[in-house]
């Protein structure tokens, strides 16, 4: 094809799109995202299809809109988990069209969860030695009571003036202790889930917590 | 040492649950690893990243593919479901381990690895007999279950002249990874559904 010249703009047919993620917050939804190429200086339009393992049904994207541009959602009715999805975008211009390299996703392996909720920190004593305790909720949306979807926790502590986080494994519990404490220390406290084989959410928003002064405190060490 | 007989220790059921369940959790792990190794020794070329269909001789057992799907399933029928997918792996898996055996290219590491989750499946099926044994005993699911998942009861897979479909070896670790997850997640629901009060 040869280019289209008006007002001095080269015009081609669009770039190649590019599908670039899928994720799925609860093993119930997901939302895959791409990147657009060139669009050839013209209005392109994206189109999103997918085939499902086993079937040769062309399927057009359900929602283009819930997740956002360049985007599509697939809600609980749209989403099966252990059946690979065949995905493919197509850039078309007054030029002609483009298509995306297949994508191919099993919504078993692209979990990545909500931060956890609620994280609160209290300071309380054992023998007049004040200690952490941390707790948290689980991210609203994960069914985690049903046994559809189990997380694990990691949470992380730091003194509010020093550089360095300490990490601690949590498995699935959503109650972690945390002792030998800083005298008079300011803690900053994180926490982020992660299912069985998917991704790490974002850490929660901070929690603060501040340790009262207390004695035979000289430095510390981290004990589960 | 049966369950009525006095002064017989009895582990408890959610206990069960939780052996049942860590020991698929490993053979899922290790199926990955084996999946993922054979990929690097076999299938250097990502080509193999665009291919959709996987001949699974499984495929022919309806396992609920989705939350709202498993939750309508009964106990009795989440059970038989992962008593016949770890039936349906008993022989395939052992045939695995024997060609591993011969290929030279694949390490011994992975073919070790090959026999252990064979065995692992074994004992896991014995496994989730007990716990089903346990729950029918304790009236959590009915006795309709006993005598209805024997490896005959499985359909092979044949292609057009009826002949049993070999499944490459790579289709085999592909759909195993798959089925232990399926496994691994059918018992978990099974156990929130009857011992909830237990980390659900």
């Amino acid at each position: 094809i040869l280019p289209m010249v008006a007002q001095g703009a080269r015009h081609t047919p669009p770039g190649k799109p590019n599908v670039t993620i899928c994720r799925s917050p609860e093993k119930e939804t997901f939302t895959c995202r791409w990147e657009t190429g060139y669009d050839g200086g013209l209005p392109t339009t994206y189109s999103f299809f997918y085939r499902k393992e086993n079937s040769e049904t062309l399927y057009e994207c359900p929602d283009y809109k819930s997740s956002g541009n360049n985007s599509c959602f697939f809600n609980k009715d749209h989403t099966s988990v252990w059946v690979n999805y065949n995905i493919t975008v197509v850039a078309t211009n007054a030029l002609g069209s483009n298509s995306s390299d297949p994508f191919v996703v099993d919504v078993a392996y692209i979990v990545e969860p909500h931060t956890p909720e609620n994280l609160t920190v209290v300071v309380l004593k054992k023998k007049d030695v004040p200690f952490l305790r941390v707790s948290w909720k689980p991210p609203r949306n994960t069914d985690t009571r049903l046994g559809w979807i189990t997380l694990i926790y990691e949470i992380r502590v730091k003194l509010n003036d020093t550089p360095k986080w300490e990490v601690h494994q949590a498995q699935q519990q959503k109650i972690f202790n945390i002792f030998s404490l800083h005298s008079g220390g300011y803690y900053m406290v994180q926490v982020r889930c992660k299912p069985d084989h998917g991704f790490w959410s974002e850490w929660s928003p901070t929690s603060y917590a501040k340790v009262p002064d207390y004695i035979h405190q000289k430095w510390s060490i981290w004990v589960l | 040492c049966s369950y009525g007989q006095t002064g017989c220790h009895v582990i408890p059921l959610a206990d069960l649950f939780d052996r049942v369940i860590q020991h698929s959790s490993r053979i899922h792990g290790i199926s990955s690893d084996l999946h993922s190794e054979y990929e690097q020794y076999f299938v250097p070329n990502k080509n193999h990243i665009g291919r959709i269909h996987h001949n699974c001789h499984t495929s022919t057992i309806q396992t609920p593919n989705g939350k709202q799907k498993a939750q309508k399933l009964a106990r009795e029928e989440l059970t038989e479901v992962i008593l016949k997918l770890l039936v349906a792996w008993r022989d395939p898996l052992w045939r695995f381990h024997q060609n591993m055996v011969h290929q030279e290219d694949f390490n011994h590491f992975s073919s070790n690895k090959s026999l252990e989750m064979s065995n692992m499946v074994l004992d896991l099926r014995k496994g989730v007999e007990k716990v089903a044994d346990r729950l029918q005993y304790l009236g959590e699911i009915s006795n309709s279950l006993s005598g209805r998942f024997s490896p005959d009861a499985l359909v092979p897979l044949t292609d057009s002249s009826g002949e049993p479909r070999a499944m490459s070896d790579h289709d085999l670790l592909y759909c195993f990874r798959r089925d232990s997850d399926k496994v691994q997640n059918y018992l978990k629901i099974l156990k929130c559904r009857i011992v909830p009060e237990n980390g659900c």
